[in-house]
């Protein structure tokens, strides 16, 4: 029983509170507004080809700061430098 | 590879490839939505030769160095060329289009204010390609 209160409220919001919004809606005509719609775009890619920009010198500037020769973690040879894991 | 976690590195390739497969997808809807010119979008034939612009609307009137247009109103440019390659801007409604020598291009727009606008020819044609301009008229219905 309480399935089929869900389902019969489902079929309401999916298919019938639509179909009265198309029969009974204004008719007005929306086009799509180029100006905007094209500089949007063109924000949203600049921010993730910034995004991408930060990631990737972020994660190359962290490496070099990382493994560099001078880092206190690298004052002794790992195992692998030293032969001792093979 | 004993002993090594790789999982930063998992994690650095799953954000990197995450946001270029939303920036081809993004672009790709948005090309396609600004792609499907409207079926009363009325036609407007655009001719470029160096170094002018010229129109001819649907009705037969035709126009050089200047169009006149309604507001709220679409329209399809078709937009070709008699000599070199030229490329039709109509900069403050971001329309731009290639003219072809032999190509006939297609680009829709709404004027949505009522103004003069410039046209400009943004692809280098030739000695006076500086001075290949029009003028828009966006008129109140």
């Amino acid at each position: 029983m309480k399935n089929m209160r869900y389902l019969a409220i489902s079929v309401v919001i999916l298919f019938i509170l639509p179909t009265i919004a198309v029969a009974f809606g204004e008719e007005t005509k929306e086009y799509v507004n180029r100006r905007a719609v094209i500089w949007n775009e063109f924000f949203r890619m600049t921010t993730a080809a910034f995004v991408v920009g930060a990631v990737v010198s972020g994660t190359l500037i962290w490496v070099i700061w990382r493994f560099r020769e001078s880092h206190p973690k690298n004052k002794e040879p790992t195992k692998w430098e030293t032969g001792e894991s093979h | 590879m004993g002993g090594h976690s790789s999982w930063p590195e998992w994690v650095y390739i799953g954000v990197v490839v995450a946001i270029l497969v939303w920036v081809g997808a993004d672009s790709w809807y948005i090309e396609h939505l600004i792609d499907h010119a409207p079926a009363e979008a009325e036609i407007i034939k655009v001719t470029g030769q160096q170094w002018f612009w010229s129109f001819e609307h649907a009705d037969g009137t035709k126009e050089v160095g200047e169009l006149h247009l309604k507001k709220g109103h679409p329209y399809k440019f078709e937009v070709q060329s008699k000599d070199v390659i030229h490329s039709f801007n109509i900069h403050d409604y971001v329309v731009l289009m290639d003219a072809v020598p032999g190509r006939i291009n297609t680009v829709w727009f709404v004027p949505d204010e009522a103004g003069t606008f410039p046209i400009q020819c943004r692809e280098y044609c030739g000695l006076l390609h500086y001075n290949m301009r029009g003028t828009l008229y966006v008129e109140e219905l």
